[in-house]
């Protein structure tokens, strides 16, 4: 499987699957015009990433300034797959990253963490 | 279809199930029905747990529509401020987006306007600082009105002279932008006069007497001074000498060169004044003196100078003119505008 790596725009956030060293990051904001065109691929290749069996521990961070609605659709989903991987056996972090007096970013990091049990989340203030 | 591309998975669900109660209906088993609730389930959790989201984000989002409201009340506010130290016309083209920060200038023909008062330093001297302050305001703050009402753009105080331009920002041409500083002068003498009166009735002393030199050229104008401090101003021999036609001044009255004459002459009553040879200019220059406005009828009956380079000039006295002259004299000069239309010169 090869690596991603996306440049981050004013809509749409950094994108990044270190392959090697089993690292996946969104960093920045995300509205993008076409959430569908802009997330489809390189989510696809994630979440199939996701359902393989890995010996090291999968790191999974998010560094999200903004995300609109439909962003928010697929982090859930992702959040679903990071879950299934971690039932399937994987070792799975999750890792929120928010702006230390950012309380909604916050909020939003442990709204998405109830969909995980198996796998561990950690909120990351920076 | 942005929002249902993200929900491809829920409506693949949704397609097969009811493809499957169309194909069997009286057969979908009780797995089916279980896994659909299931389905079902999650759905109705990413759904709620979309909403709290969406709300939090609407929340943000009127957070930062308030701080950004009181942001821009205080920006208003120092705007405003900011709006009484510099010109009106730059200020405006500043917030309006037209002007950038650089040190950048560009050459425009403009007519200068320089004023002083007569004897101020001694003024100045004698009289108490808060008197001094007192009507110096007053006499500003009119000048300024007037200098407003004709569209000047007031480009400094400089003790107690001023300095204004015509033709930048904005220019209304060259003729109406001399014409516009010139009666602007003219104003401002008639109502000094009438200051100076209702002043010495309160007690004042000493008028206020003021100079006025005007000049129209080619003058740099734009920012001007160092990246971290600059003023929009206007530099250039012209400006000089307006400044030094005001110096020559007589008291309370206005006095202009050549090339501000030239284009405003048909308007005022004038009067030429000596050759003046002045410090720092090369050549002697000529001037002229106002004497007054003239009424509509009198602009009307201006004589009309057609100055032609090389030849002698022609002059129309429009009031010995009878009206079938006027038209005939209209006519041949139509004829001769299309004549010299069609004159090439390849």
């Amino acid at each position: 499987m090869e690596n991603i790596n996306i440049a981050a725009t004013a809509r749409t956030p950094a994108l990044s699957l270190d392959v090697a060293s089993r690292v996946f990051t969104l960093e920045g904001e995300s509205y993008p015009e076409d959430t569908k065109k802009f997330y489809e691929a390189p989510i696809a290749q994630v979440q199939e990433f996701l359902s393989q069996s890995h010996e090291g521990a999968v790191t999974c961070q998010f560094k999200l300034k903004y995300f609109n609605s439909s962003s928010a659709k697929v982090i859930m989903d992702l959040f679903t797959s990071m879950e299934s991987a971690a039932e399937a056996g994987n070792s799975v972090m999750v890792e929120w990253h928010h702006i230390a007096d950012d309380d909604n970013m916050q909020e939003l990091g442990e709204e998405f963490s109830e969909e995980l049990n198996a796998a561990n989340f950690k909120l990351v203030p920076f | 279809m942005e929002d249902s591309s993200v929900l491809r998975k829920e409506e693949e669900i949704l397609v097969a199930y009811q493809t499957l109660i169309a194909n069997q209906p009286d057969n979908v088993a009780p797995h089916q029905v279980t896994a659909l609730v299931g389905h079902y389930a999650k759905l109705l959790k990413s759904y709620s747990r979309q909403l709290r989201i969406s709300d939090k984000n609407e929340q943000r989002l009127h957070t930062i529509s308030e701080e950004l409201e009181v942001e821009r009340k205080k920006m208003e506010g120092i705007a405003d401020q900011l709006s009484k130290y510099l010109p009106t016309q730059i200020y405006e083209s500043i917030f309006s987006g037209d002007q950038t920060f650089e040190i950048k200038t560009r050459r425009k023909l403009l007519t200068v306007f320089f004023s002083d008062i007569q004897g101020f330093t001694q003024i100045s001297s004698i009289l108490q600082p808060e008197v001094l302050t007192h009507y110096i305001n007053r006499y500003f703050s009119e000048l300024s009105a007037i200098a407003a009402k004709h569209g000047g753009t007031i480009d400094k105080y400089i003790g107690d002279a001023m300095m204004i331009f015509f033709g930048d920002p904005e220019s209304r041409g060259e003729q109406e932008d001399a014409l516009a500083c010139v009666r602007m002068a003219v104003e401002m003498q008639a109502r000094l006069a009438q200051l100076n009166a209702e002043w010495e009735s309160e007690g004042l002393q000493y008028p206020l007497i003021t100079r006025i030199g005007i000049n129209t050229g080619w003058c740099n104008v734009g920012n001007f001074g160092s990246t971290d401090r600059m003023a929009y101003t206007i530099i250039g021999g012209e400006v000089n000498l307006a400044a030094r036609i005001e110096s020559k001044c007589e008291p309370g009255g206005v006095l202009m060169s050549f090339d501000t004459y030239a284009l405003v002459k048909d308007y005022f009553e004038m009067e030429e004044r000596e050759l003046l040879s002045l410090k720092g200019i090369s050549r002697p220059v000529q001037t002229y003196s106002v004497r007054r406005m003239l009424t509509e009828k009198e602009q009307q009956e201006q004589p009309i100078d057609l100055q032609i380079p090389g030849q002698e000039p022609i002059r129309i006295k429009t009031p010995e003119l009878t009206l079938p002259e006027r038209l005939n004299l209209i006519e041949d000069l139509k004829r001769t505008v299309q004549k010299l239309e069609g004159i090439s010169h390849d």
